[in-house]
């Protein structure tokens, strides 16, 4: 039974809503155990169901949300020990919009501490790493790996709520075999989303289908006047165009995207998805963007450890999450609890983005970030006044396996995201969807869309499932 | 500072913070009116105390305000605006960052001129968020805990840089007190409530210009103190003096370091990524301008040329936005010089001795025009107009109806007025003699003890002429 059929039966009263998440809260508890999808899963969900919308597009539909994304008195840590104890007094815009159309929220989805990581493995002290569906020894992706991990192993009508900066969405997706569709940068309000890279961070759904993120999308998209950045544009009715063929779409293949440093073997297997699009009508050639994978990943790094220096300075411990002992002056007890309390990644960033937007290192690495975006900004502008969709592979590889992944370095790490933080860094919508597998692991296919063309991804997207 | 070379004895510049009057703070719905009695923190939202996953959304009105300001300036106005954050950590800031401008300020190279006509040139006019209260239980100095209080945090400021054009503490008062009067006339700053501080920076010339900065000066009178007792500090110990930030400690009427060595601070400023550019539209000015009042400095100019004032009245006069306009609708109908006189004069003094100013003022223009018409059409006495205007203070009446009720009307009659001069004569034969001894001073006795008999409502110009020439 897919998502839309099941809120059909609940809407018709065929399924009952309250004795389906009963079932559900069973399930996701004792996978949990298992898989540590969740860092917090709900105490009342049952009692959500009793009082949801039965009328409303997401009647009694469990939804899980990141956790970074606020939900009104559930913990939100967004993965890091600092924010023990935090319970938000305000649900985050797209969490209340679930709420109104009937979702049930069922917990909070595990990731890399505040989002600093590509595969789930940079933890906050105290929290466990969230393991591949198909494989236990290989990581979910990241950092919205818990949510990749439930949508791929939940045997129930499900749908996440994931967060992308530069790849967070796209990344699980991918290495979970599952749809996850990130769209345009102010496409989905931000209010409510503890921050990263405050002009990256795009929430948006995780699902087992395409038809399933088109249909969360049309909730959770839209303006809000509490966001500043959020577009006050209409929003597209996305799942209509699951039906509509793709005869004569333009689909430009990024030729740097099957070359050095990514595998043989997922480029074959993106390379026969993007023929069978072919198939059905697609008209495809091959594109060129150099300048976005020479300079997307450097780009990326400075503006989002920039931002993200000045997003974590407010916690230190004052007014909520951990505390310490009170002594000293405030400074000395600011440094305890932030060097107590936060990750090694978390500490790798702020020092990091601190560096480049001091004074004499500014105009060399944070002014000069910025203007390299606005040039690769352009560069795909200019690609989308030939194409409708550009393609390639999501991630290099297949998931790796934890023991791979210790011996990489940060910057190795880092080049993990090389295809996916054109997109991000650009705010273009992308969606990462099943193309097929390897070694018994999924492989992820990533197609681009020009700003606000999320509807041409679902209507390409949905051809591959 | 600007890299301008000194000359004088004493260099000032000055950092001035203004609160602007809006209803509501910077970024989020908060009221900013305190309310009565309030308890600490009751006044916030998850914005304004910096919770994670809140945003800010800019306050037009705020804008609007900090806009007319830098009209009022002269400045020149920077058609986006921009948004940085200030990182530093502190205990009265929400976020451990002040969202602030930096490259481009809102309006820049502005000038405003001191009352002696000595222009002051403006560096820029910036908008940013006001941190929250520390309250030290125990004084500033010797509290071994703080308070915070967000009830503040987020209320709108508009920061003012000044060139380092002014020369003197009292220049710097005179420099604090313009700027308060254009901050009322846009009616952008209400001055029973709002905070105004300033940081200044100061050197002299007998310590080759060491710079000093002194933080947090309130009000305008505390920065003349302050920058007096800082003047005769730098010339004292003149090759003692180092390049330092100092604090005013109002109660102990002295400065003290905060801080020795001055290293550029740093602040790591990025563009606040939560909030877009705001585009400043040229029609957006237009409109503003068409609603910028007339400031103190047109009004001196028109009431000096138009209505005849002497420079200082007219300067007085148009200090206070309310009494300038009073003064406007007064002079509409009554001789201009005359009401200046009893406006600036006769109305203070009653209004100051009553401990009150201009805006609590109980009677109305009406009011003050009978009452003046009376004067200038010499139906009452000088006398008795000051005796009605103690009254019009304490609660509105009409004077003309006071005047016809209570008799006070100045004695028209000649002849009553000869029989008491008279009177006045045959009961003071020394002072007549004086008088004729040629002791002219002798004259205003009795002039004095006609007035007593005519319970005031004589005209003494006209009682002196009439004893001269009964005396001759």
């Amino acid at each position: 039974m897919n998502t839309i059929e099941f809120i059909q039966k609940i809407r018709n009263g065929e399924i009952d809503p309250a004795e389906n998440i009963a079932r559900v809260m069973e399930e996701i508890s004792k996978l949990n155990k298992e898989y540590n999808h969740f860092n917090m899963i709900a105490d009342d969900a049952e009692k959500q169901a009793k009082n949801i919308n039965l009328k409303g597009r997401l009647a009694g539909l469990p939804v899980s949300v990141k956790d970074c994304i606020c939900v009104k008195g559930m913990e939100s840590r967004s993965g890091s020990k600092i924010l023990s104890g935090y319970k938000p007094v305000f649900d985050a815009t797209a969490v209340r919009k679930v709420r109104e159309e009937g979702g049930i929220i069922i917990g909070k989805t595990s990731q890399d501490e505040f989002g600093f990581g590509s595969f789930s493995s940079n933890m906050g002290e105290g929290f466990e790493t969230p393991l591949n569906p198909v494989d236990k020894k290989r990581a979910c992706g990241g950092s919205s790996g818990g949510s990749g991990g439930i949508t791929a192993k939940i045997s129930f009508p499900h749908i996440s709520l994931g967060e992308s900066t530069g790849g967070s969405i796209a990344s699980p997706a991918s290495f979970c075999g599952v749809t996850g569709l990130c769209p345009t940068y102010g496409r989905v309000s931000r209010y409510g989303l503890i921050d990263y890279g405050n002009s990256l961070d795009k929430i948006g759904p995780m699902a087992k289908s395409v038809s399933g993120a088109a249909l969360m999308l049309e909730i959770i998209a839209g303006h809000d006047k509490n966001e500043s950045t959020s577009l006050d544009k209409p929003v597209d009715a996305y799942t209509d165009y699951l039906q509509k063929d793709i005869k004569g779409m333009r689909i430009g293949v990024i030729r740097e995207a099957f070359g050095e440093g990514i595998d043989d073997e997922v480029s074959e297997k993106v390379k026969d998805a993007i023929s069978r699009l072919e198939d059905m009508g697609a008209k495809t050639e091959e594109v060129s963007l150099p300048l976005t994978m020479k300079y997307g990943i450097p780009a990326y790094y400075l503006i989002s450890t920039s931002e993200a220096s000045t997003n974590l300075a407010k916690f230190c411990g004052m007014r909520y999450g951990k505390t310490e002992e009170l002594e000293d002056g405030f400074n000395k007890y600011f440094s305890k609890v932030r060097s107590s309390n936060l990750g090694e990644e978390a500490k790798r960033r702020i020092m990091l983005g601190t560096f480049a937007r001091m004074a004499g290192y500014r105009d060399a690495y944070y002014i000069k970030a910025l203007k390299v975006r606005s040039m690769i900004i352009k560069e795909y502008k200019k690609v989308f006044k030939k194409f409708d969709l550009l393609a390639s592979p999501t991630m290099p590889s297949i998931a790796p396996k934890f023991s791979d992944i210790e011996k990489l370095s940060p910057l190795q790490q880092y080049m993990m995201d090389v295809l996916t933080v054109g997109p991000n860094i650009a705010g273009l919508p992308h969606l990462s969807v099943n193309a097929g597998e390897l070694k018994g692991m999924p492989v992820g296919m990533m197609m681009v869309g020009d700003h606000l063309e999320e509807k041409k991804l679902v209507q390409a997207g949905g051809k591959l499932e | 500072m600007t890299g301008k070379k000194f000359t004088s004895d004493v260099v000032i510049g000055l950092e001035i913070h203004a609160e602007l009057d809006t209803d509501t703070k910077l970024f989020c719905g908060c009221s900013r009116k305190a309310e009565e009695d309030e308890e600490p923190n009751t006044r916030t939202c998850e914005v304004c105390l910096g919770h994670p996953g809140s945003k800010p959304v800019v306050n037009k009105k705020s804008v609007e305000f900090a806009l007319k300001l830098c009209l009022a300036l002269g400045c020149r106005i920077n058609l986006e605006l921009i948004f940085s954050r200030k990182s530093y950590f502190y205990p009265d800031m929400a976020k451990n960052y002040q969202i602030s401008q930096y490259e481009i300020p809102l309006g820049e190279k502005g000038e405003l001129a001191i009352s002696t006509g000595k222009p002051i040139g403006i560096t820029r006019v910036h908008m940013e968020e006001d941190p929250a209260a520390l309250i030290h239980p125990a004084g500033m100095r010797e509290s071994s805990y703080v308070l915070v209080d967000y009830n503040r945090s987020g209320d709108p400021l508009v920061e003012i840089v000044t060139e380092p054009d002014l020369a003197s503490a009292e220049e710097a008062r005179d420099f604090m007190k313009q700027l308060i009067s254009v901050l009322e006339y846009l009616e952008i700053f209400d001055i029973d409530t709002g905070i105004i501080k300033a940081d200044a920076n100061i050197s002299i010339k007998d310590t080759r210009y060491t710079r000093v900065e002194i933080k947090n000066i309130t009000g305008f009178k505390e920065i003349e103190r302050a920058l007096k007792y800082e003047i005769a500090r730098q010339k004292e110990f003149k090759d003692e003096i180092v390049q330092e930030t100092r604090a005013w400690d109002s109660e102990k009427a002295m400065t003290f370091s905060l801080r020795k060595k001055e290293v550029e601070e740093e602040y790591g400023y990025i563009i606040d990524p939560d909030l877009t550019i705001t585009e400043i539209t040229k029609d957006w000015i237009e409109s503003l301008k068409k609603d910028m009042p007339e400031l103190a400095q047109q009004k001196t100019e028109k009431f000096s040329k138009e209505y005849k004032l002497d420079v200082q009245d007219a300067q007085i006069l148009a200090a206070d936005r309310l009494l300038a306009e009073l003064f406007e609708k007064v002079a509409e109908e009554v001789d201009p010089v005359l009401a200046a006189r009893w406006l600036r004069r006769e109305l203070m003094r009653v209004l100051h001795y009553n401990n009150q100013e201009v805006r609590d003022l109980v009677a109305d223009e009406k009011h003050i025009i009978e009452l003046l018409k009376m004067v200038e059409e010499n139906e009452i006495t000088d006398a008795t107009a000051k005796e009605i205007l103690e009254k019009l203070v304490e609660n509105p009446f009409s004077p003309k109806q006071y005047v016809a009720k209570t008799g006070a009307r100045k004695i028209a009659d000649t002849k009553q007025l000869e029989r008491f001069c008279e009177e006045a004569i045959s009961e003071n034969p020394k002072a007549v003699e004086d008088f004729k001894a040629g002791e002219e001073k002798a004259i205003q006795f009795i002039v004095g003890q006609v007035m007593r008999k005519s319970k005031g409502q004589a005209d003494p110009k006209k009682v002196n002429e009439i004893i001269k020439e009964k005396i001759r």
